[in-house]
């Protein structure tokens, strides 16, 4: 019995002790209940650490900040351009079309849902692969003799193109003392299509007529009226008898418009402009300004005018820009304080309307001058024309007879089968369709009424007879077809590089791509979720640097390389010389400013080229500095309260080379955060989302992998039309909430300081005119000046973009393949516009019936 | 039975026009992919758009689509097969999955049969137990997995095969070539329908085969083939029947995994993709297509139930 008391009383005085001591652990990590109890605690900590400390300063975070990048010195560009090379290749004697043995070349593409050749629609690279080989062009790029970069030489056109602006002054916008602007194209009198018959000018004609009738909505009609080679009054000719609305976006004030008799107010060209009432506009997040009022009231608006601006609205939700409705409007946005604008925001709902008139062919610049010369005129000169002209000039060609026959319109709706078929397919290239099997099999047989094989001018070239295209979804598949000899190439994925990496065999093939992470910066769209951490600088620069890319596009693409800028190599600054963008010294050094990495007497490295090959982008110990930074600003400015943070990363799916990706990019995160005050508190969160541009767009996520690339030989635009157009998803920038119009960037260009948002810098070297630099410092347009003018001012602006870390390049992409000993391409290393020279100059080092006997049997 | 099949006739016009409709509703629900186009003129994509209506109100483009569809026209591509018709496509691409679907079940419905009446008459015995413990691991692991083996060994290493599926240049559906050429991609199809009507029909003969009748048949001096065969499979069949009538129902339906291995440019991955790419006129005609067969096989398979077993009286109270 008392060793029963005993006992009991050992245990009870054990129980409080376990007590006392659970209480004692319960104070210094107490769980989210006791919160309050637990700041008590920390802050009495911080109170005994601030009365023996000075007070840590943190300086408040930047969301913009501005950037003054140095000097410039701008030359304009010389007549011209620049000198072209016109010496091809002229390819292995013998080893052509002469030759009486039969070649194949097996292809193979993965599946594909677009599949439609016709010239004036076509759409995707699969569409295009059919063309590239069924037609024929008016210029082409093949290999030089020195097989070291392109030449150029005449196809469809019988010599190069003259410029004979002055024949049009007065017509098509032409005026005295323009050049540049009108092409004359002498065709090659020997063309024909493929059943025999002869293409004159004409067909050119008919050909372009119906690619820009109003009626079909040719999905490549904008090739002659956007871009760099606009045919004068193809837009108008296009849009014929319609009026187009388009949202100013604030980029016209009132003091540039002036009032019409009727009180409207015009611009220079006498477009109407309107109130966009019930218009989708940018600023009001592509809903309409009605939209708000009617779901929000007088919480943001004042409703006084709403009902007589209703009654002034017209079918299309506008009213016209007078000074009466101006101030009937004004109150609606400005007077209730909630909405928070002035009138100088009014410009932001300003809608201008372009009116095309009756649409005749007369006033389109392209015109046949007889049966076997056609001139273009274009909109715009065409600046270092020896290249860009027969770079721009495309050939749209359709066969008249078989067009009408297929031509339909249903319900209003434009619909043909031209081109969808072999039935339908009227080629007139090298080769012709001879079998086509929708998402099954294309079959090319050599085209014998194509001029080439009988000009004397292609000798030594197109040595292969058949080109068999196999559609096979599946990589693994394709592979085995290839090690079986039944493909002649085959890409490689990730998986397949320990086996061929050191292949001879293997081609490496650039693409101008470059994958990004791409961060949602947006204050309110973050804050909806929580991730309002995001949105600080320091916080996106610390992620960056955490992460170590190399070992990134090693683990999960098959051939791809760390990527650290906007562009990769693929960019070329000077067509003339074939110069690369991200190789010349002044795009290194943006990379090596990012990146902090230093040269020259004071700095880390010897030179630039020393530095900038030293660039790795990961430095944890920096970014674990700037995360602690990122972590005190964060505190500091009320967007972060030591609570757990889960920032989604939206991917297309959750497979396992993405689930891979977003562990490696979890584990930078943490590491960048270990000993900072995010420690244990911040992690990513996959989220698989097929839409996850559309949702990025819509600033509905957090982060995601983007990528932007093509027109490697137009790199300048680039920066305005993906990566500075519109904040709010409304564009083509994904950078959802990276207003760019606030980052203040200061050039000193000729001496002269010019301070402007980083959109204007873009917009002028997106060719646009209606710029300050321009307008107000008397500047030429962008294209005017030479290359190394635009290559300076180019990297000036790519620094202060990715100084913001709105994205994070990760790798550039590059597509790994191997070739069968069945024959090789002209050169081994890819060469900018031509490739590896292309079928033209594939030669063949067995037939099929010897391919056949070995097939197999050869190591790869 | 003529009345109820009329019946079931108009209750299937009405259940497809509800489901049609409200499926027509959901997927415009869902907004077009937004138009980005670097240089482009994104204007262009909305008159495109428009010019299919896609810019009418929903009730609109609803009966639009109705008289297209009455008509025989289920619209063009937009987002997939740009400016192809839907139908063109689909019936381009159908036959081959109904002919790899075809055959696969062809020679996994008597193999899945035999498997499962010899299990079933060999219960709890070793056979059974090889049998049932084929049938589960053939079950659990995914077709595609099979696939790739199959396709490894039989195609690659042995050259037996060819690793892709002819093409209509090369032969017709229904020749020794193109039969040869879908074997791999039939075995793989087979496996899980032979595991499935293994494990069902051991499992439903095997009860039948415990029934009194069937001691009642012996007694009356049947023999053991006899008894099984007249009365044991008959009843058997009942439920099993609706199963493989199932089997060719989904034949229609394609498998994305396999076709892609093997080359098969069948319609397996139409309807997911229509969704993620959000094209209208496909998503709809695929949900058309398949509304129109499942309804008439859900009424092919009742009135099955009839013709194996007079006792089941369709329509009656």
């Amino acid at each position: 019995m008392n060793f029963k008391k005993i006992l009991a009383l050992v245990l009870a005085v054990a129980m409080v002790l376990t007590a006392v001591g659970c209480t004692g652990n319960n104070t210094s990590s107490a769980p989210e209940s006791k919160a309050p109890e637990s700041s008590a605690v920390e802050s009495v900590a911080e109170s005994s650490a601030e009365e023996s400390q000075p007070e840590e300063v943190v300086d408040p975070a930047v969301e913009y900040p501005s950037f003054n990048v140095g000097e410039i010195t701008t030359n304009i560009a010389p007549a011209g351009g620049g000198e072209v090379n016109y010496n091809a290749y002229k390819g292995v004697a013998g080893k052509d079309y002469t030759d009486e043995k039969v070649y194949t070349h097996n292809e193979y593409m993965s599946g594909n849902q677009n599949m439609n050749w016709n010239p004036l629609q076509w759409e995707t690279n699969s569409d295009s692969y059919i063309l590239d080989y069924i037609q024929s062009v008016f210029y082409d790029f093949v290999l030089n003799e020195d097989l070291d970069g392109w030449a150029i030489i005449p196809e469809m056109a019988a010599e190069l193109p003259v410029d004979v602006t002055a024949e049009y002054v007065g017509k098509f916008g032409v005026a005295e003392g323009d050049t540049a602007k009108a092409w004359r194209i002498k065709l090659n009198e020997n063309i024909t299509w493929q059943n025999g018959e002869a293409i004159t000018a004409d067909d050119f004609i008919y050909s372009y007529q119906q690619l820009l009738d109003p009626a079909q909505k040719n999905r490549r009609a904008d090739s002659l009226y956007a871009g760099d080679f606009r045919i004068a009054g193809a837009k108008e000719y296009f849009y014929a008898g319609q009026t187009s609305y388009t949202d100013t976006e604030g980029s016209v004030a009132l003091a540039d418009l002036t009032a019409g008799e009727d009180g409207q107010y015009v611009d220079s060209n006498g477009n109407k402009y309107y109130i966009g009432f019930a218009f989708p506009l940018a600023q009001t997040g592509g809903d309409t300004l009605k939209d708000y009022i009617d779901a929000y009231g007088d919480t943001y608006f004042d409703l006084e005018n709403v009902e007589a601006l209703t009654a002034l609205m017209d079918d299309n939700g506008l009213i016209p820009l007078t000074d009466e409705n101006l101030a009937l409007f004004a109150p609606v946005t400005t007077k209730n304080p909630a909405w928070n604008e002035t009138e100088a925001d009014l410009p932001n709902y300003f809608v201008v309307a372009e009116s095309f008139e009756e649409g005749n062919w007369d006033n389109v610049g392209v015109v046949k001058v007889d049966d076997y010369t056609i001139d273009f005129i274009t909109a715009l000169p065409t600046e270092n024309p020896n290249y860009y002209v027969p770079y721009n000039l495309s050939v749209y060609l359709v066969y008249k007879p078989m067009y009408e026959e297929l031509k339909t319109f249903t319900d209003g709706a434009f619909t043909t089968t031209y081109g969808t078929t072999v039935e339908t397919t009227m080629g007139f290239g090298p080769y012709k369709l001879d079998y086509f099997e929708l998402d099954k099999q294309i079959t090319f047989t050599r085209n014998e009424n194509w001029y080439g094989y009988s000009d004397g001018k292609h000798e030594g070239m197109y040595q292969t007879d058949i080109i068999s295209c196999a559609v096979i979804e599946a990589q693994a598949t394709a592979l085995l077809a290839f090690e079986k000899g039944e493909l002649d190439e085959v890409n490689l994925v990730a998986q397949d590089m320990a086996k061929y990496a050191s292949s001879q065999y293997i081609r490496y093939t650039p693409q101008s791509y470059t994958t990004k992470l791409t961060f949602n910066s947006d204050e309110t769209a973050l804050a909806a979720r929580g991730t309002q951490i995001l949105g600080n600088l320091n916080f996106r620069k610390a992620f960056s640097l955490a992460i170590d890319r190399s070992t990134f596009a090693a683990s999960y693409t098959a051939a791809g390389s760390a990527g650290y800028g906007m562009l990769n190599y693929m960019y070329v600054y000077d067509p003339f010389t074939g110069a690369s963008y991200r190789d010349s010294d002044v795009a290194k050094a943006v990379l090596c400013d990012v990146y902090g990495i230093t040269y020259g007497p004071d700095g880390d490295y010897d030179d630039i080229d020393e530095a900038y090959d030293a660039i790795t982008g990961y430095d944890l110990e920096q970014a674990k500095e700037l995360m602690e930074l990122a972590y005190k600003q964060c505190k500091a400015d009320g967007t972060y309260n030591d609570q757990n943070v889960e920032i989604t990363l939206s991917v297309y799916s959750s497979d396992d080379t993405y689930v891979q990706m977003f562990n490696f990019l979890n584990d930078a995160l943490k590491s960048a955060c270990e000993g900072t005050g995010f420690e244990g508190k911040v992690s990513l969160k996959m989220v698989a989302d097929a839409d996850y541009y559309e949702t990025m767009y819509s600033g509905n996520t957090d982060i995601i992998f983007s990528t932007w690339g093509g027109a490697a030989y137009s790199p300048f635009t680039l920066l305005y039309e993906c990566y500075c157009d519109a904040a709010d998803g409304s564009g083509n920038q994904m950078e959802y909430g990276f207003d760019s119009t606030k980052v203040e960037v200061t050039i000193n260009v000729d001496g002269k300081d010019m301070t402007y948002s980083l959109q204007d810098w873009a917009r002028w070297m997106d060719n646009q005119v209606d710029v300050p630099m321009v307008e107000t410092e008397g500047m030429q347009p962008f294209a005017s000046y030479d290359a190394a003018t635009r290559c300076a001012v180019f990297a000036k602006c790519e620094y202060v973009y990715l100084s913001n870390f709105v994205n994070t390049p990760m790798y550039y992409r590059n597509v790994g393949s191997l070739v069968s000993q069945k024959g090789d391409y002209a050169v081994d290393t890819y060469l900018d516009l031509v490739g590896f020279g292309g079928i033209r100059y594939f030669t063949y080092e067995y037939d099929d019936e010897a391919w056949t006997a070995q097939m197999g049997n050869l190591v790869y | 039975m003529h009345k109820y099949v009329l019946k079931r006739i108009v209750l299937m016009i009405f259940t497809f026009f509800v489901i049609t409709t409200i499926c027509f509703i959901l997927i415009k629900m869902l907004p077009l992919p937004t138009i980005k186009a670097m240089g482009r003129d994104a204007k262009l994509i909305e008159e495109r758009r428009k010019m299919m209506g896609y810019d009418k109100p929903i009730m609109v483009q609803y009966l639009r689509y109705w008289k297209f569809l009455l008509q025989g026209n289920m619209g063009l591509g937009e987002q997939m097969y740009s400016s192809r018709e839907v139908s063109e496509v689909m019936f381009t691409k159908l036959p081959y999955t109904v002919v790899v679907n075809l055959y696969s079940i062809l020679i996994a419905i008597p193999l899945g049969l035999m498997f499962g009446i010899y299990a079933a008459l060999r219960k709890n015995k070793w056979q059974d137990h090889v049998i049932s413990t084929m049938v589960m691991f053939f079950i659990s692991v995914p077709s595609y997995v099979y696939a790739f083996l199959v396709q490894y060994f039989l195609c690659y290493k042995t050259g037996w095969f060819p690793l892709t599926a002819a093409t209509r240049e090369q032969t017709t559906f229904f020749s020794w070539t193109m039969f040869h050429s879908m074997v791999p991609a039939i075995i793989s199809l087979g496996f899980g329908t032979v595991a499935g009507l293994t494990r069902f029909t051991r499992a439903e003969l095997s009860e039948v085969l415990t029934g009194d009748y069937l001691l009642l048949a012996r007694t009356k001096g049947l023999t053991r083939s006899q008894a099984i065969v007249r009365h044991a499979m008959r009843n058997a069949m009942v439920p099993i029947l609706p199963m493989i009538l199932g089997e060719f129902v989904g034949i229609l339906g394609g498998s994305f995994v396999i076709e892609s291995i093997f080359g098969i440019p069948g319609i397996g991955s139409l309807f997911i993709q229509s969704i993620n790419l959000r094209d209208y006129n496909f998503f709809m005609a695929d949900t058309v297509f398949y509304t129109l067969v499942s309804l008439a096989a859900g009424l092919v398979i009742d009135l099955s139930y009839g013709f194996i077993d007079p006792r089941i009286k369709m329509g009656a109270r």
